[in-house]
């Protein structure tokens, strides 16, 4: 008997919630569309809110009911755009690929404080105070903000004090852009591989005095691009990206050093013997000394001094000029 | 007036001077583990009430009624853990089904909060004496208690979750960052809830 | 293989200081060393017991109830434990408390039951529950030492120093969490060390 009315009673409030919870989950049950976890897989599952869904799970139930693109994930790129397609069964198309850039290149080494910092390590507590330790107004405090926003690894500080992305790691989700508080950072087509490493609005040589790779709206790059893909605006050069300009000459012709090429070793020109020693290349050549040639002679690239600009390549008559090693064709040479 | 200066003295006590994480002990592993950002402790803050409330008065209920006319006091443990264990499965199924956003925001706490000490805690505490009036706690008496002593566990965990957050700036040693931060920064809060230990605003029934 | 799995379950997958869990009842019953010893005696019981009894039952329980299914075999110990100690050991008890019945909800127990007793044969089972108590115990050893004789100036109930005013503050809550800060950094900066000389 003792034993038995213990037995009853977990016995029976046992079964009486098993019971319950049985029935409950038949009457609420929540239909899950089956795709959605299918979706879940394929995705990067990082979580950075790219696509402008609360999360993974907010995009993939967004794909599920079709008011989403399958290529909105950016970081999932191509692959997942295309696996996404695959299983909802439409054809999809991928976004070019983008990724990161800080527009600043003046660390400790080059741009000069005003003062030292001493509080929290943070873009934004610095910008409260006085608008941060730098004279520059518009440059990195290198205090990463945006490297704890990244959720990919691929920003960090380097030596010098400034933010810098890993071309490799960066998926172009843009939540660094969003967390700099100088909104310093944007993003550019991968494709692209130069940009301008300066944010700052003041011109002339007063720029100079507080940091030496300033921009100081001289010009020059203006004028060395005819196409037109850099205009002014407000004392600093804006390269517009969807030009076929590779930016290549405008790098090489600013005084300051203000680009920033992440190509590190560039494809020189080569002439061949097709060349019937016109010297037309030598005109367009922005770099003095780097074709020579005597008229009626073979010329010459200096493969030291040429800069892989490709200028050289669409001029020629007699099509004698490749990049050496790519075996670009000139068009496409344009925006290597 | 004893009925409402007992409601005073179970809601101070549950909320200040028994704190279910500081002075108890109680519900330390969540603690640790959500409190590294203000909006998941609010939301891990207001599951806890909920489900020690509900939790509160379902098992005062089968004690009083069930184990104790039966004789059979020792069936505690394993009968609330069930119960609590089965509400908060059905509590889960009923917010996914009526309130997705608010399924979105706490569902992935709730399956935490079973076996958190601190609801089987309640439960039991409410099985036993209550210091103010001497009696053993009634069910509104153990309901209050346990919904106070959720809002204690929430107030703990706020506080908590702001204190990290500012730590996270700051430059701790290496051997010291995370948890064993967080350790010494919750004996400090330990330390400060413990001046309320003499608080006392009525004195219990009896002298 | 028995060295290694003791070293496994002592130092280093100890479930105190590197899994942290079981953090409630270690906090609150390592205030001297005989109830830190009860406790972790008490526990290793329960772990040893339920993961033999789960490993038995892992092929029987469907997926979706088979939490509730070890709640239920881990708080029959833990139910067991409660009256052995309240006839036996009742001194324990009463220090003790609560927390007897909150071993069922001890994050080691349930975690060890899903992680390794639902996927190993039950001799494992009972050797990897052996092991993990044996660790708990021996970290709440540790801390229920450093609290006593800082706090109360005994070890084991006898006096430790001469002449040396406790610091009530090591027995109560915040004691404890300074306690474990210390243990746990300490524990980390020697992890790390070896970690450094190793590689």
């Amino acid at each position: 008997m003792e034993i038995l009315i213990p037995l009853i009673i977990v016995g029976s409030i046992g079964a009486f919630l098993g019971l319950g919870l049985g029935i409950a989950s038949k009457k609420l049950f929540v239909h899950v569309d089956p795709r959605i976890p299918m979706i879940l897989d394929v995705l990067p599952n990082a979580n950075c809110g790219a696509c402008g869904y609360a999360g993974c799970s907010g995009f993939a139930k967004a794909v599920a009911e079709g008011k989403a693109a399958p290529n909105g994930c950016i970081p999932g790129g191509a692959k997942c755009a295309h696996a996404i397609a695959d299983l909802l069964g439409v054809t999809a198309s991928a976004e070019e690929p983008q990724m990161a850039v800080v527009h600043c290149k003046g660390g400790r080494k080059e741009a000069a404080e005003r003062a030292i910092y001493n509080g929290i390590q943070d873009c934004n507590a610095a910008t409260i105070i006085g608008n941060g330790s730098k004279i520059c107004q518009n440059g990195c405090l290198g205090l990463g903000t945006c490297v704890r926003s990244c959720p990919f690894d691929a920003i960090f500080i380097n030596d010098n004090g400034i933010a810098e992305v890993d071309p490799e790691k960066c998926t172009g989700c843009g939540k660094c852009v969003k967390s700099c508080p100088r909104k310093i950072i944007s993003l550019i087509p991968k494709v692209h591989k130069i940009f301008l490493a300066c944010s700052n609005r003041d011109r002339g040589a007063k720029v100079k005095k507080y940091c030496s790779v300033g921009c100081t709206a001289c010009t020059l790059c203006v004028k060395a691009t005819p196409s037109g893909a850099i205009t002014m605006d407000n004392n600093l050069p804006v390269l517009d990206y969807s030009k076929e300009e590779n930016f290549i000459t405008a790098a090489y012709k600013c005084p300051s050093k203000c680009y920033t090429d992440l190509v590190k070793k560039r494809s020189k020109a080569n002439i061949d013997t097709n060349c019937d020693g016109c010297g037309l290349c030598i005109t367009v050549c922005p770099v003095p000394g780097a074709i020579t040639g005597e008229k009626g002679k073979r010329h010459v690239v200096d493969k030291e001094k040429c800069i892989g600009c490709g200028n050289c390549l669409h001029i020629c008559p007699t099509h004698a000029i490749t990049l050496w090693g790519t075996g670009l064709q000139p068009k496409q040479a344009r925006m290597a | 007036m004893n009925n409402i200066a007992n409601i005073i003295s179970i809601s101070i006590g549950a909320v200040f001077i028994n704190n279910f994480i500081l002075s108890k002990f109680l519900g330390l592993c969540p603690f640790f583990g959500v409190s590294k950002k203000l909006s998941s402790a609010t939301g891990m803050g207001m599951a806890v009430v909920f489900v020690m409330a509900i939790a509160s008065s379902f098992t005062w209920v089968i004690n009083r009624f069930i184990l104790i006319p039966y004789d059979v006091a020792y069936l505690q443990t394993i009968i609330f853990i069930l119960v609590i264990a089965a509400l908060v499965q059905l509590v889960e199924m009923a917010l996914q089904k009526y309130s997705p956003s608010l399924y979105e925001a706490l569902g992935i706490y709730l399956p935490l909060i079973t076996t958190n000490c601190a609801v089987l805690g309640v439960a039991l505490i409410n099985t036993g004496v209550n210091t103010f009036t001497g009696e053993p706690y009634t069910f509104f008496e153990s309901l209050l208690n346990g919904v106070m002593s959720g809002v204690g566990f929430m107030l703990a965990l706020l506080l908590m979750a702001g204190l990290r957050e500012k730590l996270e700036f700051s430059n701790i040693p290496k051997g010291l960052e995370g948890l064993p931060i967080a350790f010494i920064t919750a004996g400090l809060m330990a330390l400060s809830f413990l001046g309320f230990a003499g608080l006392n605003f009525f004195s219990p029934v009896g002298g | 293989m028995l060295k290694e799995e003791l070293k496994r379950g002592i130092i280093t997958e100890n479930p105190l200081l590197i899994l942290v869990l079981g953090l409630c009842p270690s906090l609150a019953t390592s205030t001297s060393v005989q109830n830190g010893f009860g406790m972790g005696m008490a526990v290793t019981f329960v772990l040893a017991c339920s993961n033999v009894i789960i490993s038995i039952v892992r092929k029987g329980i469907p997926g979706k109830v088979r939490i509730p299914c070890f709640i239920v075999v881990i708080a029959t110990f833990v139910t067991m434990v409660q009256l052995l100690m309240k006839s036996y050991l009742p001194a324990l008890d009463k220090q003790l408390g609560i927390f007897v019945p909150l071993i069922v909800v001890n994050c080691i127990i349930l975690g060890r039951a899903e992680a390794y007793a639902s996927k190993n044969n039950p001799l494992k089972s009972l050797i990897d529950g052996i092991v993990m108590g044996l660790g708990f115990t021996a970290s709440l050893c540790i801390l229920s030492i450093i609290r006593e004789i800082l706090g109360s100036n005994k070890l084991l109930g006898l006096n430790f120093f001469p002449g040396y005013d406790p610091m009530t503050v090591f027995i109560l809550a915040p004691g404890g969490f300074f306690t474990i800060a210390a243990v746990m950094a300490l524990v980390r900066y020697l992890g790390n060390r070896r970690k450094d000389t190793k590689a």
